[in-house]
């Protein structure tokens, strides 16, 4: 009889022991339900560009002006870019945009938390998300010559939802 | 272990340092703003470098070394 | 980001980079237009001290951006050359009188005097071209060529580089390729190895023109340490054949036990040299291998540069150099750069002071101090600045001494190192301009 009554009472003090150290091991971010870094959710129905740049980046001079345009220009056909800036200091960027402005959306990655997300392999990059929420292209670097290609990409994937849906203009 | 041996099993081990550490080294590429400025770029003025190397070169029996490519933003 | 999304992300990631469109494509619009030229100029002047080589250099060097990396890069140099070397005799305690190389005429040099070859007044004229370009993502292609001319010497040489990035451009290994051959027109001709100076007229049995091939072998590996260090490794190969020889560096022929020149009298009613004196020789081959590593690191607005060379050859010169050079930014637009260089080289296996009167005549034998053993150092400031309109500008001084190191067992009686040795002073001046950038 003592037996068991040892036996319960101890396996109760493991069973205490064990529930108190799983409640204290710190839980990853992952678990949590969390303030996503990057709503794209809210963009559901358009074609997003998300832009990774920084003012060290040469080409990224050339890049901004014509992401610019394309906002520009497909903006109301449901185009949406997004710029997210790698500098360490604000100041930087900046000083970039006020050299190069542009009128599209830029969210700043200070700890590259984002870029790690989107496993950045090169500077510039962008990740063209399509009206599905589903990634279509990647693009590593920004080349002039590939600007007609880069621009049909995008005209493509805004086809389906495009005003008038006029897939001769 | 014999000097001869010791010194293959240096260059052995060396050679194989290298190369897994440059696996595992360096940064992201989002992290290059540093390297990306002029300063540090490895000849940061060629002209400079070439007038030096032809001084050098017509007042001593050593020439050149130097090499290229690398470093810098690491853009496109 | 959602989750959902970033799953997506990550299946996509595999195949979205290839997904290509074959529709016509519309008419594009355009990048902004970068400058398209980039130049950078500077004048040299680097003066030895005592009557010795005075050079005047103006550089300019151009570079052409094309879209995507493409970029065509051109240089000129223009050096005036005035002053005179060394020309490997030794200095005695009476005067000296040599037969210029052209054949025609004699210079003498005093007592005491450290004899010097003043056939050395020239301009220089060199053209560079290049190409660089982007091969795929991963590799860059560059080639070039280069030519230059004075009175007695013409070079033509081309050259190629690739490089190869690795881990996100993290690691770059490089191979570079470079092919010259140079020719020389020597005044008076190519004088016959360890043959005696003649008298004025009598010069004969000489090639007019002479040529050498020269191959340059590259590899490299750059690597990015961490966000403030950089390094580079570089393995290099030269090698040269042809005719090597300085046609104008002589050697005395010195008593073996005084150490004091030989005299000669000159053929009845001519001119010549007054003592005895040999034309050099070098072997027609030379293979140089050099070591060469490199780091450039960030210290918090300050850019320390470290650089160190060794190089050996098959003509017994081993060479150290440590050259080092900090970045100190002042204000927002400028800098101050400290530069120390340390050198030393190790004398080559027929390196000779000069030659004994009555042995059996080497092979190869030369007084060139250039490949004698010494210890060099350079010390110099350079401050820079970027002018309103965004051109660069930069001054630099310098100070470049060479101190001999002669062994002992290179001299002969009463010859002593201190009055042997040329030895070096130069100083330094460039300036420099760039723009367009």
């Amino acid at each position: 009889m003592t037996y068991l009554r040892t036996s319960r009472s101890a396996s109760g003090l493991v069973l205490l022991v064990l529930v108190s150290i799983v409640a204290l091991i710190p839980r990853s971010a992952a678990t949590d339900a969390r303030v996503p870094l990057l709503d794209l959710e809210a963009y559901r129905g358009k074609v997003v560009v998300v832009d990774f740049w920084a003012s060290w980046c040469e080409p990224c001079r050339r890049s901004f002006p014509w992401l610019d345009a394309m906002q520009r220009k497909y903006g109301e056909d449901g185009l949406v870019v997004i710029g997210v800036n790698e500098d360490n200091a604000s100041e930087d960027a900046a000083a970039f945009l006020k050299a190069v402005p542009v009128s599209f959306r830029i969210v700043r990655d200070e700890d590259g938390a984002l870029a790690r997300e989107f496993d950045l392999l090169a500077m510039p990059s962008s990740y063209v998300i399509g009206r599905d929420g589903e990634l279509a292209i990647r693009h590593l670097g920004f080349k002039s010559a590939k600007l007609g290609e880069y621009e049909e990409t995008l005209r493509h994937l805004l086809e389906p939802g495009m005003a008038g849906n006029d897939s001769a203009r | 272990m014999s000097a001869r041996t010791a010194k293959r099993a240096f260059v052995v081990t060396f050679v194989m340092m290298l190369g897994t550490a440059c696996t595992s080294m360096g940064v992201e590429p989002w992290e290059r703003d540093v390297l990306a400025k002029d300063r540090m770029k490895l000849v940061t003025d060629s002209v400079e470098a070439g007038l030096d190397d032809h001084i050098y070169f017509s007042k001593e029996a050593s020439s050149g070394g130097r090499g290229f490519g690398g470093g810098g933003c690491g853009c496109n | 980001m959602s989750k959902k999304t970033t799953g997506n992300i990550a299946k996509g990631l595999a195949t979205a980079t290839c997904t290509l469109l074959g529709t016509a494509a519309a008419a594009p619009v355009s990048a902004e237009e970068q400058p398209e030229w980039e130049f950078d100029t500077a004048l040299l002047f680097y003066g030895e001290d005592a009557g010795r080589v005075q050079d005047l250099s103006l550089n300019i060097f151009a570079r052409r951006l094309f879209a995507d990396e493409r970029i065509l890069s051109v240089g000129l140099a223009v050096d005036s050359l005035t002053g005179a070397t060394p020309s490997g005799a030794v200095p005695q305690n009476e005067v000296q009188t040599f037969t210029r190389p052209s054949g025609e005429s004699v210079y003498s040099v005093g007592s005491g005097e450290l004899p010097l070859d003043d056939t050395f007044l020239d301009t220089r004229y060199a053209l560079t071209a290049g190409w660089q370009q982007p091969l795929g993502r991963d590799y860059k292609a560059s080639a070039g060529v280069s030519f230059s001319t004075e009175y007695d010497y013409t070079h033509i040489g081309t050259n190629f580089g690739l490089s190869r990035d690795f881990n996100k451009r993290n690691t770059t290994v490089s191979l570079g390729l470079a092919l010259a051959r140079d020719e020389l027109d020597p005044v008076g001709g190519a004088p016959v190895p360890l043959s005696a100076m003649a008298d004025v007229g009598m010069i004969s049995g000489r090639d007019s023109s002479t040529s050498k091939d020269v191959a340059d072998l590259l590899l490299g590996v750059t690597q990015v340490i961490n966000e403030r260090l950089l390094v580079q490794f570089n393995y290099s190969l030269s090698t040269a054949s042809g005719y090597l020889n300085d046609p104008y560096k002589i050697l005395s022929i010195v008593d073996p036990i005084s150490g004091e020149a030989v005299g000669r009298t000159p053929a009845p009613g001519l001119e010549g040299p007054l003592h005895e004196y040999r034309f050099e020789s070098r072997p027609d081959k030379r293979t140089k291998h050099s070591l060469f590593g490199q780091g450039k690191y960030w210290l918090g607005g300050k850019v320390l540069d470290l650089s160190y060379r060794f190089m050996t050859d098959d003509w017994g010169i081993d060479s150290h150099t440590l050259d080092t050079k900090l970045n100190l930014p002042m204000g927002e637009t400028s800098y101050l750069e400290p530069h120390v260089r340390l050198y030393t080289q190790s004398e080559a296996d027929f390196y000779r002071v000069s030659l004994l009167d009555g042995e059996a005549m080497p092979l190869f034998a030369s007084a060139d101090y250039r490949l004698g053993s010494f210890n060099a150092v350079t010390a110099g400031l350079k401050y820079g600045w970027q002018t309103g309109s965004g051109h660069d500008v930069a001054v630099r001084l310098e100070y470049y001494r060479q101190d001999g190191d002669i062994p002992s067992d290179q001299l002969t009686g009463n010859q002593d190192s201190a009055s042997l040795y040329p030895g070096l002073n130069a100083v330094i001046f460039n300036i420099s301009y760039g723009f367009g950038k």
